[in-house]
């Protein structure tokens, strides 16, 4: 698996904070380190910034190429339970363990602090590993995630196909998260096509948790564009 | 008595030098001294001649204690002695004593002493002879008190010559018989006789030492002769005892004598001073008396000159008169001269018809011309009148150069720096001339503006000396002093008035208007005095942990304005006082006021809150109680809100960064955030370019927040109401941003370069109550963007 890496000024001299960024679908390693320009921003706090690839390729799966949001490009950020793709398709497990423990181990970084965010699908990606791992993230911030994949399309194909069940569903989780302890920033473009497609859907999510009392700072923003950031 | 002749003079020559006898030669003339004249030295301090003086001045006291000196002296004299050559003239010694203490023609006397002596000096050891020397003329000079000699012989003991007691003893016996009287001469004779009578007993009581002391005597004994002799029943004492006792009596004598030197040298010196002040005011009266003189001849010569005058004016009159008279004389003649030509002449003619003619006209001429009176009077007597010089005006003067002038005026010092206070002043005046003064009148009042009755607020106080403290003065005023002088002739004239101005009250701190921030405090005052102050003086002292919050950090002097911008330390709590200054001085401290240096501290604007929102008493918590007719008709300041039930917190005017919180309640809708000073008081919060706030609305489905500047916020959704919010003002990096300070999130932040300082700015639209807290140091999650 590749994954692009951004090591600050800092870490020369000093360990320093991790954070890492989730791909939306059809990303790949590159599409964050190249495109976002994040790196003076980085720089300036002094943070190293992980951006891992959204799938596992070449695994030969039949299909994998297939669509543009599901397989290959599409991982979701799941542990597949379901043939074919439950013995390579295990990006949760990655994003959670793997990948932490291969950069903790060879860059200089600081292991208590680490922060989680994403777009599109690693908006969701974000979400559901925060949730699912109290306490493992200082924060989460998602761009336009998938809040509640199990009422959208997308999710209902990619969850479908890759679990049975609604495990990985952030609005879900957010509805027996343990403790409120959880620092959650959303912006989402108004006029982002895929919410108005219902793809989004953050208002699930924000219902929740207002009700679970789970601090979400949802900002609507005027971007109009979608494109991956 | 010859003997008390003698002794008389003995007494006083043996004054100078009564233990000098043991001495080398004495710088003194003892040798050269004629019989019967006695010389004093002139210098008064020599040490040596010191016990010279002072028995004339002991005459008034024991003369124990003359003898306990003389002892002394002889005592260490003895000692002085024995640290000489052992070998010494013992007969010049004797010649040498003898002579001083007028033994000379005593020679009977003498041989007789010298007899003895040299009896003593057959069975004595050599040292022994000298002490004898000393103690022979220590009995001479002695009047009693044996208990000096005592000592002589207790000394002589312990230096291990025990045969000397006895003979002591046998001259102290003699000695003691002579006690009352005070006529040494007599108790010399008695003693020298007594001495030369028991210089045989001597060798027989040689072996018994005294070794007790008989009280009651006054004299060493044997045990032996208490219980058998003379002193059986008296008082007794052990000998050591009786010893260190009579040692005590001499030392406090010579305690006594020794304050006496003291006090005779102050007096000395203090004499001294009087013969410089005795010149000095003879000088003074020398002058006096020749100005008066001076004086009275003047007036003389000037009375003098004026007779003088008169007299000459008085002969110039005579003068002119009796010239006149001439002149008139001479016309007169002229005219009969005239007449008898002109008669001569008629007679010549010899026509008889002309002379008829003529003769008659000359009848009547001269008959005319001898009508009139010939006045052969003098009319001014050669006698000049008396004249006496009036001479009143001079005695009056002659009289009045015992008498002093009147002063002349005193002169009234400018006012000294650091001597007002806020309400006493202390005037110094001086004298400009060596005026004898009895005591002064000084008098002042207000300096006023108004031409209005000086008299009223005029006040006269008589002083003795050239100062005076006035008090029950008004602070921050100036007054006008003038002085006179009084001596028994009269008053002066005034002094040149002088104005002295009282120190100013102490400012007032305005407590509600202070402001301050981690390194910087705004604080303002005002003054309590009428008239203007020149400057102020900020005094700040950083309080540590120990008491001692007296001691003045910093002082910031020459503030013209009643506020003032200092710069602190960050998290440290000071005491702050201004003092007020004027040309007078200093005022006190003002009350002071603690400012801590922990997060930014400002405080609420009252003027500018709308009519319906009140400020509770701790003046931090705003609330509003109704909304009816939020346009209402209540009293409305210039600088109030009307529309929006704001206010306005006051002016943050340091750069950086700033925190406060705001509590409010779940169902509390307000505003929240800053403002420029300038913002419309019509206007609502963040609905225009110059405020920035946080709103909060309560929708039936949901709580709705908002983040209003020009009208405009952003879209946002806020899963947790927040009770508590923190609000950062960071001028440097142009951001105004908000946090649930509960769960320290971050809601939302402002980007923009405030061109002004802002003012915090809070208002209510729903009745409720917003707790605003200052004060907090900026926590650190409020770090990051």
């Amino acid at each position: 698996m590749k994954f692009g890496i951004y090591l600050p000024p800092k870490a020369e001299t000093a360990k320093c904070p991790v954070l890492y960024w989730l791909s939306g679908l059809t990303c790949t390693e590159q599409n964050f380190i190249t495109k976002a320009g994040f790196h003076q921003a980085a720089a300036e706090h002094g943070l190293i910034v992980v951006a891992p690839d959204t799938s596992p390729r070449g695994c030969n799966i039949e299909g994998e190429d297939e669509s543009w949001d599901f397989g290959t490009g599409a991982g979701f950020y799941v542990d597949a339970t379901e043939d074919p793709w439950k013995t390579n398709y295990r990006m949760y497990s990655y994003i959670k363990d793997e990948l932490p423990k291969l950069i903790n181990a060879n860059f200089p970084t600081d292991p208590e602090r680490m922060s989680i965010f994403g777009h599109s699908m690693g908006g969701h990606g974000a979400l559901i590993l925060a949730l699912k791992n109290p306490g493992k993230y200082k924060s989460v911030s998602a761009f336009a995630p998938i809040c509640n994949p199990i009422q959208c399309e997308w999710g209902k194909k990619a969850l479908g196909g890759y679990l049975g069940s609604d495990a990985y569903d952030a609005t879900q989780l957010v509805k027996s998260y343990p403790n409120s302890h959880l620092d959650i920033l959303i912006d989402q473009g108004k006029d982002d096509q895929f919410l108005s497609a219902g793809q989004l859907l953050p208002d699930n999510f924000i219902a929740a948790c207002t009700e679970q009392k789970i601090p979400v700072v949802f900002r609507l923003q005027q971007a109009s564009c979608f494109c991956s950031p | 008595m010859s003997s008390r002749s003698g002794s008389a003079r003995e007494y006083e020559t043996s004054d100078r030098s009564p233990g000098l006898s043991a001495f080398p030669p004495v710088p003194e003339s003892s040798e050269s001294e004629a019989e019967g004249l006695i010389f004093y030295h002139m210098d008064l301090y020599g040490s040596k001649e010191r016990f010279d003086i002072f028995p004339k001045e002991l005459t008034g006291q024991e003369d124990r204690s003359l003898g306990d000196t003389r002892k002394e002296s002889a005592l260490s004299s003895e000692k002085f002695q024995r640290a000489q050559e052992a070998g010494y003239d013992l007969e010049k010694e004797v010649a040498e004593l003898a002579k001083m203490y007028g033994l000379d023609e005593d020679r009977e006397k003498e041989l007789e002493l010298l007899g003895g002596h040299l009896e003593m000096v057959e069975s004595r050891w050599p040292p022994a002879r000298t002490e004898k020397v000393g103690s022979q003329g220590s009995i001479y000079n002695a009047s009693k008190s044996s208990s000096p000699m005592k000592d002589q012989s207790q000394s002589t003991k312990q230096q291990g010559l025990p045969g000397e007691a006895s003979q002591d003893e046998e001259e102290n016996k003699a000695r003691a018989e002579d006690k009352a009287e005070s006529h040494i001469g007599s108790g010399e004779g008695l003693s020298s006789s007594g001495m030369s009578d028991e210089w045989n007993s001597q060798a027989v009581s040689e072996e018994e030492a005294a070794d007790i002391f008989c009280s009651t005597c006054k004299m060493p004994i044997r045990a032996f002769d208490k219980l058998f002799g003379e002193h059986k029943d008296h008082e007794v004492a052990q000998l050591p005892s009786a010893l260190e006792s009579e040692k005590e009596e001499i030392h406090k004598n010579m305690c006594k004598l020794e304050e006496q030197i003291a006090q005779m040298e102050n007096f000395a010196s203090h004499l001294e001073e009087i013969f410089i002040t005795v010149e000095e005011n003879f000088g003074r009266q020398e002058q006096n008396f020749e100005v008066h003189y001076n004086d009275a001849v003047q007036v003389l010569a000037q009375k003098y000159e004026e007779q003088l005058e008169a007299l000459g004016e008085e002969k110039r009159q005579k003068l002119e008169a009796l010239y006149g008279q001439l002149v008139s004389c001479g016309e007169h003649l002229d005219t009969c001269k005239e007449l008898t030509d002109a008669t001569q002449e008629l007679y010549l003619e010899n026509d008889k018809a002309s002379f008829m003619k003529a003769a008659v006209t000359m009848v009547d001429r001269l008959e005319e011309f001898l009508k009139k009176e010939v006045d052969l009077e003098l009319s001014t007597l050669p006698d000049f009148e008396e004249r006496v010089i009036d001479f009143s005006e001079v005695e009056q003067l002659m009289n009045s150069i015992n008498t002093i002038p009147a002063p002349c005026a005193p002169v009234i010092n400018p006012q000294a720096p650091n001597t007002a206070t806020g309400t006493s002043l202390r005037v110094c005046w001086g004298l400009f001339s060596d005026d004898t003064v009895e005591c002064y009148q000084l008098c002042y009042k207000p300096v006023s503006n108004e031409r209005s009755s000086d008299e009223q607020a005029e006040h006269t106080l008589k002083v003795k000396e050239t100062y005076c403290t006035i008090t029950n003065l008004l602070p921050n005023t100036q007054y006008e002093f003038w002085v006179s002088a009084l001596n028994a002739s009269g008053i002066s004239p005034p002094s040149e008035r002088t104005v002295y101005v009282t120190a100013p009250s102490p400012p007032t701190i305005k407590n509600k208007k202070i402001r301050s921030c981690e390194n910087a405090a705004l604080v303002c005052w005002e003054s309590r005095d009428i008239n203007p102050v020149d400057s102020y003086t900020v005094e700040l002292s950083k309080l540590t942990d120990e008491e001692n919050g007296d001691t003045i950090t910093e002082s910031i002097v020459g503030i013209p304005n009643c506020e003032v911008l200092i710069h602190l330390q960050p998290t440290q709590s000071y005491r702050i006082c201004i003092r007020a200054l004027n040309l007078g001085g200093s005022s006190e401290r003002s009350e002071p006021v603690l400012i801590h240096t922990t997060g930014t501290y400002f405080c609420l604007n009252e003027d500018t809150a709308h009519p319906l929102l009140a400020i509770l008493d701790d003046g931090f918590t705003i609330a509003c109680d109704e909304l009816e007719n939020p346009e209402c008709d209540l009293p409305v300041y210039d600088n109030s809100f009307t529309r929006c039930i704001g206010i306005l917190g006051s002016l943050i005017p340091f750069p950086g960064k700033h925190y406060w919180e705001v509590e409010v309640e779940e169902d509390t809708e307000y505003r929240i955030g800053v403002a420029f000073e300038n913002t419309p008081r019509h206007g609502y919060l963040g609905a225009n370019n110059s405020s920035w706030c946080m709103r909060h609305i309560i929708t039936p489905s949901r709580h709705k927040y908002e983040f209003l500047h020009s009208g405009m916020t952003p879209d946002i959704r806020i899963t947790i109401p927040p009770r508590r919010i923190g609000i950062l003002l960071d001028y440097e990096n142009c951001r105004l941003s908000f946090f649930n300070a509960d769960i320290a999130q971050h809601l939302y932040a402002f980007n923009s370069h405030f061109q002004h300082y802002v003012h915090p700015c809070f208002a209510l639209e729903t009745p409720g109550i917003l707790r605003i807290h200052t004060g907090i140091a900026i926590p650190p999650w409020t770090a990051l963007p």
